[in-house]
């Protein structure tokens, strides 16, 4: 059994594709020359990059006061996208290794995309920390290197935790991500021809399919694939204790973990569907991204969505049960404060309007789907923002209260963002199958076989 | 090097933009100037640093100053504890004489107007120029502000000797005061206070801690009267009583333990009905006794717009203690000021207070200022009276109304002449300018009362960027190019000769005896001489000479708000506008930087549909400003208030454009009695203009929120233990941590108690002190000193008004202040609480585990550090401290704010701070470290009392004692282990600072919060 669910790999039987060459033809002409759709994107992608490059530089050469930040809210918008990227990496690992690992049979459509997502999503996310630092060119004093100075970082702030949490996480994510695509690129590699057959020839390893190569990848990947499990838990924790370590009312409370790593799936799957409603289209993929694989992904919403609003909600009654006056003026605040409409936004999107997919019919309806997850993408940012901003507005010291408004190069930064996450997806949807070649095939009857005898 | 992007900048963003490359240029700025000696002068070690004793020359209450040099440049000002009158206290404002010193805008030649604007010309050419004119030029008009005793005899004697005439004027005018002192006791001059005498403490009006004549001295004597003594035994009679009587509180205001909302212009009322009060009780008044018997409590209640009731509590005290009434000050100038002064001045004697604590001195005051003169001096200049006129120390085109007619008058005149350290409204105008030679930087002197005398010694060259001449010096080149001698080359001769002669005269009668050399040195090393007063006293009232009208004066204008003008505790006149340490330094009572504000009562503001921040137009009949309105519960609703010293247009960078001046809407009224110019003289329409600006305020909220971060104690509370209630609240938190919770550290902050359990993550040392600080709350009297002199001594820079209004101001050192009771609308409590906040280097510094880079940690001896060097601006650490006493430089401030020469007063022993770190109160880390390495030096441990943070150094009410608390015989110990003792939120969150607040004490019964 074991044997056979591994070459399987929890795949889904799907009745639309007929034959390993559909799978190949369908997948590979992605790759093909790219229409005006792609290029005006890609340009897009290219000018909000430019943007993105432009504020940043413009800051380190001013300093920081070009952002909106000062004392008491000394984060803001950085690091409010810092964590929704975060949070967005975490998808692509749980479809691929979790789900992976637990047989979960709708997986294979999404998890290249989503993996794709994921390594992108930690790269733009990495930049953030460095973006907020007043020295990013000491920036590399918080990685332990030896040096003549003897001078180690502090062990024990969450900051450090996090250079070694994102660090792992990008670099067992993208090992695991190409690892996955070695056999596809081996495909692509024997459609192409010049300077990308080379691409494809390096790329792929000269992966040539005898059985000792798959058992060889098998094996790596699901051991892969368990080693990344437990950092989807263990990354967004530690990026919660940023804040629960630290002892800001509306920071310091221990539902952090959970509700951080609930809401980063969340989101992360709100992304994929973002991201898979307008691929499956361009790209003519409907036979292989079906309404099956959107309504798995819409119960996976839903399930988070309760959690997270759960979160909210014990927040508000454990600021109110403690007694404290700190903890119950930050939440009052966060309600009916100055930035209540962030926390109203945040409710609603995140809480309420998923809620809605309690109706099959609407788990059913790409469009809908695509219109709730733009919701949760916008909700979610607004969670980390007002998380951070409303609580460090609004801490012990009445007379250090203070608000913050987002200048126009944090904003050219959060845009910027988008495009240059935009730019590496887009890239992908070139250079890279955006569909699992080899596991659709899995699902595909195999070529000496007739149809009826379908595998179960 | 060009303008723009330098190689070392283009280093730093190539290094960071190649992903993940580690490249990068180093950060501190270029080393550009070492120390400039080949041959170094005797007197000057580098690297060690020379005092000076002097005396201010800021405003007119010539306190006592030493002057910290390194390297032959002026870098601190702190107050000279050996001065009989200041004892070691300053204000901002003497803080600030460095900036005046060192400001950019200062008159580098001297300069002659011409036809383009001025030209620069050389001092023979000038010094020609001036004797040429002034010696034949037509009558010549002195114009100036007061002087110290030898340099206004120089002065008068000047202008006696080329036939002129001097007129003084300072906007701040005390005459008021002194012809009320005139028509009640027969001399012309001003009463001493000795509010410390006092245990009953009236002000109608006097902002005696703002502005108003000696506010330092006021400042000690105040805190000596209504604090409360820390130590064993609490004497419950050490604490006086203060009540504020006026229609707006002013910091002195915020200071009273009750407050009388009284309307503007009621004082003489409300002061005769108290006195005619006491004299029913069978007190007499002297000739007054009958006049005064006539005015009722009710009448005047009724005048005033207050209870009756709450005037017979005052008359009652006014009975039974030792009581001080301080008549109206400036804010208080309206037509019936002088009758005003003199009712109050009645009120003491029916009181029983003259000679008690009211002293005056039979010799009349010759350096007064009086507007009345300065009137008849511009319908002369109108007339073409004069040929010559010389301005120096005052700026009247700027603090008078336009309706004055000065510029006009002073336009006029054919030849003007002005000596400025820097330009301003006045000496813009003028045909010659002379590069005056700042305070610090000349000889003079100043007798600040009688039996004390201080003379003010140049603390350094003078800066050499511009080439100035004290107008002293001037003078006698001048006398004797027009061939007259004043016996002495220089005005430090003059001054010496001076000395000499008084001591001739009088030295045997004051028993200052001995070798005048040796006398003369003693009193540059000390800086002041304190001998017997022996000047004749009057003790008693004299009967009227001329008719006085105590009736309540009207305004002019037909707006339903009276216009207060008052002086601002921080710009004076607006004198000092032109400092950013005090543009930047949160006014006292609005909190506002940079800006002007229109105050407003919020049941007013609420009527016109205002919030703080909104643009008003106020209109009077004399013209309109437009401003931001500040809501504040601490003024009448009938009253609008705006502070002088905004809207220069001639004073330099830092002051032109800032606010307004109000000025603009006063119409020109004068005090029936003395001639002075009333402040408090029309009415105004206050209109929105629907524009909203944020002002720019430290202020976040002004309500504690329950979180108890000042508490207070009853004084009749005082001296009951608490500590079953402190049990009570032990119980609960052992509860707690059985249940889980988190373990505080029950401990009172023995000396013994150090290192507390639960805080030794830090690497302390058994060896090592344990630095602490206590303040005392009781004190603080909220004037921001402190913040200035902290600012001074750690190159702290300033961010402007943009950068002020996000929040970003720099000071390591805040001022809090909390209303607690606060009610316009009745007399009664008023309890508003001020809480310096500072670093509190915490036991458990929540900074300190957070920082990823090690940039915060503790010390041994107990200092949470910030190495700026190993920053990398993350700013956790700002996010993480409860206090919010971290702030992060966000741009370069220092190399971009700061404009050469005021760099120059950089203390060389403090860090310069760059672009990206995070920074904060150091304790002055610098002077331990001076201190220890001088203990260590002379084999000894570092005695207590020996370091002085810089804000202990300045404070006038010695609010701030620091010291190692692991020595239970230190001063600090002590302090912490006062009954009043508390750490801000420490309960809560066990953060064990080390600075330990003493409780405010209030008269009335408070709620202290369950702690």
């Amino acid at each position: 059994m074991a044997t056979a669910d591994l070459t399987n790999r929890g795949a889904l039987p799907n009745p639309d594709v007929k034959k390993y060459e559909d799978v190949n033809r369908d997948i590979l002409k992605v790759l093909s020359r790219p229409g005006k759709g792609w290029w005006v994107l890609f340009s897009i992608a290219v000018a909000g990059v430019g943007l993105f490059l432009t504020s940043w530089f413009f800051q380190i050469y001013k300093g920081l006061g070009v952002t909106g930040l000062n004392a008491p809210v000394g984060w803001g918008v950085y690091i409010t996208t810092f964590v929704f990227w975060v949070g967005i990496a975490h998808s692509g690992t749980l479809i691929s290794a979790i789900l992976f690992l637990f047989r979960a049979p709708w997986r294979q459509a999404i998890y290249r995309a989503s993996e794709a997502m994921t390594v992108f999503a930690v790269m733009t996310a990495g930049l953030f920390p460095l973006i907020h630092v007043g020295r990013v060119w000491h920036a590399y004093w918080l990685v332990p290197y030896p040096n003549s100075r003897f001078l180690w970082p502090n062990f024990r702030s969450p900051l450090v935790w996090d250079v070694f949490a994102i660090t792992t996480y990008f670099t067992v994510s993208a090992v695991f991500f190409y690892l996955g695509t070695i056999p596809d690129l081996a495909a692509a590699r024997d459609h192409a021809r010049g300077l990308r057959k080379k691409f494809y020839q390096i790329t792929s390893l000269g992966w040539r399919g005898t059985d000792r190569e798959w058992h060889h990848f098998s094996k790596a990947y699901i051991y892969l694939a368990a080693l990344a499990t437990p950092l989807v838990l263990s990354v967004h924790s530690v990026v919660s204790w940023d804040f629960a370590m630290a002892i800001v009312p509306g920071w310091h409370t221990t539902i952090f973990a959970p509700y951080f790593v609930a809401g980063a799936i969340f989101s992360g799957v709100a992304l994929v569907i973002t991201l898979a409603v307008p691929m499956r289209k361009f790209f003519g993929l409907e036979d292989y991204l079906t309404v099956k694989h959107f309504e798995a992904m819409a119960k996976l919403i839903l399930l988070t969505s309760a959690i997270v609003l759960y979160a909210y909600l014990i927040e508000f009654f454990m600021a109110w049960y403690s007694g404290e006056p700190a903890e119950r003026g930050s939440f009052w605040n966060r309600a009916f404060g100055h930035y209540w409409w962030a926390t109203w936004i945040m409710l609603i999107c995140n809480g309420f309007i998923p809620l809605i997919l309690w109706f099959r019919r609407v788990r059913r309806s790409i469009a809908a789907l695509f219109v709730i997850s733009i919701f949760i993408n916008i909700g979610m940012w607004f969670e980390r923002f007002v998380i951070i901003v409303t609580s460090l507005s609004h801490e012990f010291e009445p007379w250090a209260w203070g608000l913050y408004r987002p200048s126009v190069v944090e904003m050219g930064i959060l845009i910027g963002s988008f495009a240059w996450f935009g730019f590496w997806f887009l890239l992908f949807t070139r250079l890279l199958p955006p569909v699992a070649i080899a596991e659709m095939k899995e699902v595909v009857p195999p070529p000496l076989r007739r149809r009826r005898e379908a595998v179960p | 090097m060009s303008d723009g992007l330098k190689r070392r900048d283009f280093l730093k963003v190539v290094g960071v933009s190649g992903a993940g490359a580690a490249v990068a240029g180093c950060s501190t700025d270029k080393v550009e100037r070492l120390i400039p000696y080949v041959t170094p002068p005797e007197e000057i070690t580098p690297g060690v640093a020379t005092w000076y004793a002097s005396a201010c020359g800021e405003c007119a209450s010539g306190c006592g100053i030493r002057v910290r040099t390194r390297e032959g440049r002026a870098v601190m000002i702190e107050g000279n504890p050996d001065h009989p009158v200041s004892r070691g206290g300053l204000c901002s404002r003497g803080v600030s004489a460095l900036q005046g010193l060192y400001n950019p805008d200062r008159v580098a030649t001297p300069l002659r107007a011409g036809a383009n604007g001025f030209e620069a010309i050389t001092w023979d050419e000038a010094m020609e120029l001036f004797a040429d004119e002034v010696g034949t030029g037509g009558r010549s008009l002195f114009l100036t502000g007061r002087k110290g005793p030898t340099e206004s005899g120089l002065l008068n004697g000047f202008v006696n000797a080329v036939g002129g005439r001097r007129v003084i004027h300072d906007a701040l005018d005390d005459s008021a005061l002194r012809e009320a002192t005139n028509i009640a006791f027969g001399v012309h001059t001003l009463p001493r206070y000795d509010i410390a005498a006092a245990d009953f403490l009236v002000s109608f009006g006097a902002d005696f801690l703002d502005t108003w004549l000696s506010p330092v001295q006021f400042a000690a004597d105040f805190a000596e009267m209504h604090g409360v003594d820390h130590g064993e035994g609490v004497d419950r009679e050490t604490k006086g009583q203060f009540v504020f009587v006026g229609p707006r509180l002013s910091l002195t205001g915020q200071n009273a333990d009750e407050w009388i909302p009284a309307r503007p212009g009621s004082e003489a009322q409300l002061a005769l009905a108290i006195a005619g009060e006491l004299v029913r009780r069978g007190a007499d008044a002297g000739p007054y006794t009958e006049m005064v018997a006539g005015f009722s409590l009710e009448d005047a209640a009724e005048a005033a717009g207050v209870e009756a009731e709450a005037l017979a509590g005052l008359a009652d005290r006014f009975a039974e203690r030792s009581s001080l009434a301080l008549g109206p000050g400036l804010a208080g100038h309206h037509e019936g000021a002088a009758a005003a002064n003199l009712a109050v001045l009645i009120l003491n004697a029916a009181a029983g207070s003259i000679g008690q604590t009211v002293h005056i001195d039979a010799v009349a005051d010759t350096e007064a200022s009086s507007y009345g003169d300065l009137t008849g001096a511009i319908a002369e200049m109108t007339s073409g009276a004069y040929g010559v006129a010389v301005v120096a120390g005052t700026n009247p085109a700027y603090s008078l109304p336009q309706g004055s007619g000065f510029r006009d008058a002073f336009a006029a005149v054919p030849f003007k002449v002005a000596f400025a350290t820097t330009l301003d409204e006045t000496s813009a105008m003028a045909d010659l300018v002379l590069p005056d030679a700042h305070p610090l930087e000349s000889w003079g002197d100043s007798m600040p009362a009688p039996g004390a005398y201080s003379v003010r010694q140049p603390v350094m060259r003078p800066v050499p960027l511009y080439d100035s001449r004290p107008m002293s010096d001037v003078l006698l080149d001048a006398a004797r190019r027009m061939g007259r001698d004043f016996g002495a080359a220089t005005f430090h001769e003059y001054l010496r000769s001076a000395h000499d002669a008084w001591l001739g005269q009088n030295g045997e009668s004051t028993g200052v005896v001995g070798d005048p050399n040796a006398l003369w040195r003693k009193l540059l090393r000390t800086g002041s001489v304190s001998y017997a007063d022996l000047s004749p006293k009057v003790a008693s009232l004299q009967a009227p000479t001329t008719a006085v009208d105590f009736g309540v004066p009207g305004f002019a204008g037909d707006g339903d708000l009276t216009l207060l003008v008052y002086p601002s505790p921080r710009f004076g006149d607006g004198t000092h506008s032109n400092r950013p340490w005090l543009q930047e330094l949160p006014d006292p009572v609005s909190k506002v930087m940079w800006q002007s504000w229109l105050e407003m009562n919020p049941a007013t503001a609420e009527r016109l549909g205002l919030r703080s921040g909104h643009i008003v137009n106020v209109a009077a009949a004399a013209g309109s400003v437009e401003l931001q309105v500040w809501v504040y519960p601490g003024i009448r609703e009938d009253a609008v208030a705006i502070a002088m010293g905004g809207g220069h247009t001639d004073y330099g960078q830092f002051a032109n454009g800032n606010g307004v001046n109000p000025m603009a809407l006063l119409p020109v009224t004068t005090d029936e009695g003395s001639g002075t110019l009333a402040l408090v003289s029309t009415r105004v329409t206050v209109e929105a203009t629907g524009a909203w600006k944020r002002l720019a305020s430290t202020e976040g909220s002004s309500d504690q929120d329950d979180r108890n971060v000042t508490p207070a104690v009853a004084l009749s509370a005082l001296g009951h233990s608490t500590e079953e209630d402190a049990e009570d609240a032990h119980d609960q938190l052992r509860e707690l941590q059985e249940v889980g919770g988190f373990r505080p550290v029950a401990t009172e902050g023995r000396a013994q108690d150090y290192p507390l359990p639960g805080s030794d993550f830090g690497p302390y040392s058994e060896e090592h002190p344990r630095w602490a600080m206590a303040v005392d709350l009781d004190k603080c009297t909220g004037c921001g000193a402190c913040i200035t002199a902290c600012q001074a001594e750690n190159n702290i820079p300033w961010v402007g008004e943009i950068q002020a209004t996000n929040g970003r101001e720099m000071h390591w050192l805040r001022m809090e202040r909390y209303y607690e009771t606060v009610d316009a609308s009745h007399s009664g409590t008023v309890d508003i609480r001020y809480l310096p906040m500072l670093c509190q280097h915490c036991n458990n510094a929540p900074c300190e585990p957070v920082c990823p880079v090690f940039a915060t940690y503790h010390t041994p001896d107990g200092l949470n550090a910030q190495v700026y060097n190993r920053c990398v601006g993350t700013r956790y650490c700002a996010n993480n401290c409860p206090y919010k006493v971290r702030v992060f430089n966000w741009y370069r401030y220092t190399s971009e704010n700061i404009p050469e020469p005021m760099n120059w007063q950089f203390n060389p022993d403090v860090t310069v701070r760059d672009n990206g770190v995070m920074e904060k109160c150091s304790f002055c880390v610098q002077r331990i470290r001076e201190a220890g390495n001088r203990a260590a030096v002379e084999g000894r441990e570092v005695r207590d009392g020996e370091v002085r943070p810089a804000c202990q150094s300045v404070c006038p009410a010695e609010v701030i004692t620091f010291g190692n608390i692991k020595d239970p015989q230190s001063r600090v110990a002590a302090a912490a282990g006062n009954e009043r003792a508390y750490r801000v939120l420490d309960e809560v969150i066990n953060t064990q600072p080390a600075v330990y607040y003493l409780k405010k004490v209030t008269h009335h019964d408070v709620d202290e919060g369950g702690h």
